[in-house]
């Protein structure tokens, strides 16, 4: 890959306004949908924990960010930094309590924690928008809102926030810290027994990458102009953001950008047969199934089985 | 009756029709604890097997067969798809709760869903049994009677599963298997052949538990996911790998749930279990009856 990709992506912004709304939309998608795996990449990929809790994270991004506007009317380039700060308070609650433990009893938690926030939610309609969700008023076309009547500014800001989480991932990859988490993912006994701090190294992973995926909620929101409890808080959501990372090749920085873009056309292309068939449910399907091969057969992912074939 | 009597009266309520809802929840974690238990496997999908159970209740009362005597159809067509899961998923996984294992069983979990979905549709069904609609009244508290036979069923499913496992032969060579893999083998024992008798075990019970809990409780393909937060903190709490503490969280959540709907909000019902299992992971990971820490 090189560095030829990002030359191409860059030589091609400009013909972006001429390209249709679908296909933008579409991209958009994919961008959002890379990003929230680079964040969730973070502590899984890198350092081994399995969160299935992440939904909280973007829930908290988008809902705390929507909440602002609407009532107070903060702008979103604000709010999210509040958003970000919330998820890192709930992170580290969650964190403190159930890193301590073997991985289980932490994906455990996070399950349970997505659900209560769904409840939540669900219940204080008057702040949420309970189970209709939480809409974001709509100012037409505004800088200070961030909104845009076409999805082409939010391929700019997607591409900006996928550009950024790469080089946040290749900095922790290169870093003593990701040594440590990847030393603590492999083997926590010798980790620490080399004077890795195993439960601070978690934790810390865990901070990051909830706080990346609150800022990218703030993209989500911005560009879907509303956001549910299922969602944001729902274990379907929970599983979606894993599959970039996971297909493309965990741990690696170039593993989500790859399986969210391939993700993303298999979900279009699905959905686009789906609705000719009748069919609702089957991208779910395909998730599932793909999820299933790439653990039992490709556990590397992509990414992992290409470099791979070029070592040998 | 004086003031204090009424006030009693409707947490006895909530109490006593917990401990009913309770059994059931129960029932479906000793499955998942079992599979825990014996060989370290997270059972995601456990719930969507509580799912099916539920539909083989549907199924039957649709030919009007009452659900009540699917029971045992639904245990071995459980136990049988769990075999089947056992060698094509599971079976590599024994031992450790890596990622990859929770991974694929959260992926198999999906396509269990969707493929119900395609089958039965998304919408919500039921299957009343012959004591549907039927209530039991004891003083002022009321109970239905459908729920007073599933909590029968749940009681009389985990007795035999923990005599099973204590008193038999077949029990202990499981016990044996979990204990120590290594050591089960060098005294001559098949451990892929015994865990595939447990696994199958683990879900078949997951089969009766669903079949019992549609005769009072609707489903649809996504019930199975739903249930599963119960069925970890039910064993959570009571220790993952104990069936008995299983069956005990169970009992437990249920009351939680019931006193929480009648003292707060129903809408809320869930949200003290969810704190109450941070609580745990963090201060006691082994549960009430738990045996093992790592």
């Amino acid at each position: 890959m090189g560095p030829l990709l990002p030359i191409a992506v860059v030589a091609a912004l400009p013909a972006l306004p001429f390209v249709n709304n679908y296909i933008l939309a579409a991209t958009v998608r994919a961008l959002i949908f890379i990003a929230l795996g680079q964040a969730w990449n973070v502590v899984a990929g890198i350092g081994g924990q399995l969160s299935l809790g992440h939904g909280v994270f973007l829930g908290l991004g988008c809902y705390v960010t929507g909440i602002l506007f609407n009532e107070l009317g903060v702008p979103p380039w604000i709010g999210v930094w509040a958003g970000a700060l919330v998820a890192l308070a709930v992170a580290l609650v969650m964190g403190s309590m159930t890193l301590r433990m073997r991985g289980v009893f932490f994906a455990l938690a996070t399950v349970a924690v997505s659900l209560a926030f769904d409840q939540l939610a669900r219940h204080y309609v008057d702040l949420t928008g309970g189970d209709n969700g939480l809409a974001l008023k709509f100012l037409g076309n505004s800088l200070w809102a961030l909104q845009s009547r076409s999805p082409a500014p939010f391929v700019y800001a997607g591409l900006g926030f996928v550009i950024v989480y790469y080089w946040i991932t290749r900095r922790i990859l290169a870093s003593r810290f990701g040594l440590e988490m990847r030393a603590v993912r492999d083997d926590e006994v010798a980790a620490s027994a080399a004077g890795v701090r195993a439960f601070r190294t978690k934790l810390l992973g865990f901070l990051v990458s909830a706080a990346m995926t609150a800022l990218a909620g703030g993209l989500y929101i911005q560009f879907y102009q509303a956001i549910d409890p299922e969602s944001a808080f729902g274990l379907g959501q929970a599983i979606q953001l894993q599959l970039p990372a996971l297909i493309g090749g965990l741990g690696t920085a170039w593993g989500p950008i790859v399986g969210g873009a391939l993700m993303i056309v298999l979900s279009e292309a699905t959905n686009w047969g789906a609705t000719r068939l009748g069919v609702i449910g089957v991208d779910v399907l395909i998730y599932g199934l793909v999820l299933l091969i790439v653990v039992l057969w490709a556990p590397q992912g992509i990414v992992g089985v290409l470099s791979n074939g070029r070592r040998r | 009756m004086s003031g204090f009597e009424a006030a009693l009266v409707p947490i006895g309520q909530a109490l006593l029709s917990g401990i009913l809802v309770g059994g059931v929840y129960g029932l479906l974690s000793i499955g998942f604890s079992l599979a825990f238990g014996v060989m370290r496997i997270v059972n995601f999908a456990h719930g969507d097997l509580v799912m099916y159970g539920m539909y083989v209740g549907v199924v039957s009362a649709s030919f009007g067969l009452d659900p009540l005597y699917a029971i045992p159809f639904s245990f071995l067509f459980m136990a049988v798809l769990g075999a089947a899961q056992y060698q094509l998923v599971y079976k590599r996984f024994v031992g450790f709760a890596t990622l990859q294992q929770l991974l694929a069983a959260i992926g198999l979990g999906l396509v269990l869903q969707m493929l119900a979905q395609v089958v039965f549709g998304a919408d919500t069904r039921s299957a009343p049994s012959m004591f549907g609609g039927q209530y039991i009244l004891i003083g002022p508290l009321f109970i239905s009677a459908a729920q007073v036979v599933a909590f029968i069923v749940a009681v009389i499913a985990t007795v035999a599963v923990e005599a099973l496992l204590l008193g038999t032969h077949w029990g202990r060579t499981v016990r044996a298997v979990a204990d120590d893999i290594e050591a089960a083998e060098l005294v001559g024992l098949s451990s892929q052949f015994i865990n595939i008798g447990a696994f199958a075990l683990a879900c078949g019970l997951a089969g009766i538990a669903g079949t019992i809990m549609v005769t009072y409780y609707p489903t649809d393909p996504s019930k199975g996911l739903s249930l599963m937060p119960i069925a970890i903190i039910a064993t959570t709490i009571g220790g993952l790998g104990s069936i008995r503490g299983s069956f005990l969280g169970g009992i437990f959540c249920g009351m939680v749930q019931q006193l929480t709907a009648m003292l707060w909000n129903s809408a809320l019902q869930d949200v003290p279990l969810y704190v109450l299992l941070l609580f745990f992971i963090a201060y006691r990971p082994t549960g009430m009856f738990g045996f093992r820490t790592e």
